[in-house]
């Protein structure tokens, strides 16, 4: 038993403030702190202590704390690309990507950090622009992501027109995220907002569920607007990166701007080529 | 005989396929996001204490939950999950910043750490006390520190011991041995 005179030590008032004691001891030093004002006056310093650490702890950081959506989303698809079977539906663009990945998820960070801060500017916390009927992703789901590749990788003659092929379980992510369930198979394709033509990544973070051909701007004018954007890339009359950023930015917009036009020219919107991957 | 189930073929049905869903297992994927959800934020905030930047705490708890998966499809225990993340946390961590210091040539030095609280800005914004108070934790063994940053974040004494490697006296004496010093800072 405790007495008044014996007080505390330091050690027992924050063990039993922490709830480290056996339920005897704690019980034995609650019945001292009841009587002994003292004891009780050095475990109020004790814990402004610990306020005065906690509070310099975490003075920056939790303000500084971007939102989850992104990080979490992409942590959803490194899970989905594990599970997936090996070699299932994986091109050579894929591939070719593997040794990239950290840089990838980096730039990716970077980018949703990016449009985090943007939607945060803006306050525009809305879901997806239905109102165009999805014709432009929703950034902060789709900012675009890029892997660090040269000129000469983009301008290759080797490098397939095609895009990549994207695994199911990515898809059905994809399609999650955006909280499409149960759609029908040809109502969206999911396409890579940044095209890997243009060094576009393989990552959720460039993928978004593009409406088929109902819409006025469907992946078909789009594919027209990557292939231009690629041609003046390599012909030097356009930055790759200036490329990347008003495709992610805007793709319609881009369109616009160089095909000097306001609707999409009827040869593309009766194109038969298609580079994008069906949803379902 | 038509396969057209009668209405109460159609209930039982339901019915079965109600109670499946109900007593369904919730998918790991899912599980694991929620967890991500609850923890994100406390590990970000403990690997900026290894001077990480917020790019490369994001990939280490990226890591770190992808260690995890691993870990419960494998069927392995899920026991005290908050510990085994933050001491999955806290290794990746050492590792990166020990390669970041070879890769610049940089001595291992604990005390040199730079701290969030330490930053340029900030010192000049703190008023006078806060700055005491930096200066008592920046004085601090590195051990000392990271007991009372995980401390911070909710873990048992037995937890911290885990993750850094101390017995749990030696945790109650360090986080002791720490406030006392803090206390004296308004003394002086």
């Amino acid at each position: 038993m405790l007495h008044e005179d014996s007080h505390l030590s330091d050690r027992d008032l924050l063990l039993w403030a922490d709830g480290e004691l056996s339920p005897q001891r704690a019980a034995g030093l609650r019945q001292h702190l009841s009587a002994c004002w003292t004891c009780r006056a050095r475990m109020a310093e004790q814990e402004r202590a610990i306020a005065d650490f906690v509070q310099l702890y975490r003075r920056e950081l939790d303000a500084q704390l971007p939102p989850a959506d992104g990080p979490r989303a992409l942590l959803r698809a490194r899970i989905a690309e594990r599970t997936a079977l090996p070699g299932v539906g994986r091109s050579v663009w894929l591939n070719r990507m593997r040794p990239v990945r950290a840089a990838t998820v980096l730039a990716t960070l970077l980018l949703v950090t990016g449009a985090a801060i943007r939607i945060a500017q803006h306050g525009n916390h809305a879901a997806w622009n239905m109102g165009a009927m999805g014709a432009i992703p929703n950034v902060r789901l789709t900012p675009g992501a890029t892997d660090p590749i040269g000129m000469q990788d983009v301008c290759s003659a080797n490098v397939s027109t095609n895009d990549p092929a994207v695994p199911d379980p990515l898809k059905r992510e994809v399609l999650r995220e955006y909280g499409l369930h149960d759609v029908p198979g040809n109502a969206y394709e999911i396409d890579y907002l940044v095209t890997p033509q243009l060094g576009g990544a393989a990552n959720i973070r460039n993928l978004w569920p593009q409406p088929s051909l109902h819409t006025v701007w469907n992946a078909r004018v789009k594919d027209a607007l990557e292939d231009r954007l690629h041609y003046l890339v390599c012909s030097g009359q356009l930055d790759l990166s200036t490329a990347q950023r008003e495709i992610s930015q805007d793709w319609v917009a881009a369109y616009k701007k160089y095909f000097r036009t306001d609707q999409p020219l009827h040869e593309h919107s009766g194109r038969t080529r298609f580079r994008a991957s069906p949803a379902g | 005989m038509s396969d057209t189930p009668n209405d109460s073929t159609l209930d039982i049905r339901l019915l079965a396929a109600a109670a499946r869903r109900h007593s369904a297992k919730p998918r790991l994927e899912d599980e694991i996001a929620e967890l991500f959800d609850q923890w994100r934020g406390s590990l970000l905030r403990y690997l900026s204490t290894f001077g990480l930047s917020q790019h490369d705490g994001e990939e280490v708890v990226q890591e770190v939950f992808l260690s995890l998966f691993s870990h419960l499809q494998k069927g392995k225990a899920r026991t005290n999950l908050r510990g085994w993340l933050f001491r999955v946390a806290h290794n990746l961590a050492l590792k990166r910043r020990d390669a970041e210091r070879k890769g610049m040539g940089i001595a291992a030095d604990v005390d040199s750490l730079p701290h969030p609280a330490l930053n340029p800005e900030e010192e000049l914004a703190s008023n006078q006390r806060q700055r005491r108070l930096s200066a008592i934790l920046r004085a601090l063994p590195e051990q000392d520190r990271r007991c009372l940053y995980l401390r911070a974040e909710g873990l048992r004494y037995r937890e911290v011991g885990e993750v850094l490697g101390m017995s749990l006296g030696s945790v109650a004496a360090s986080l002791e041995r720490s406030l006392a010093r803090f206390q004296r800072a308004d003394k002086r």
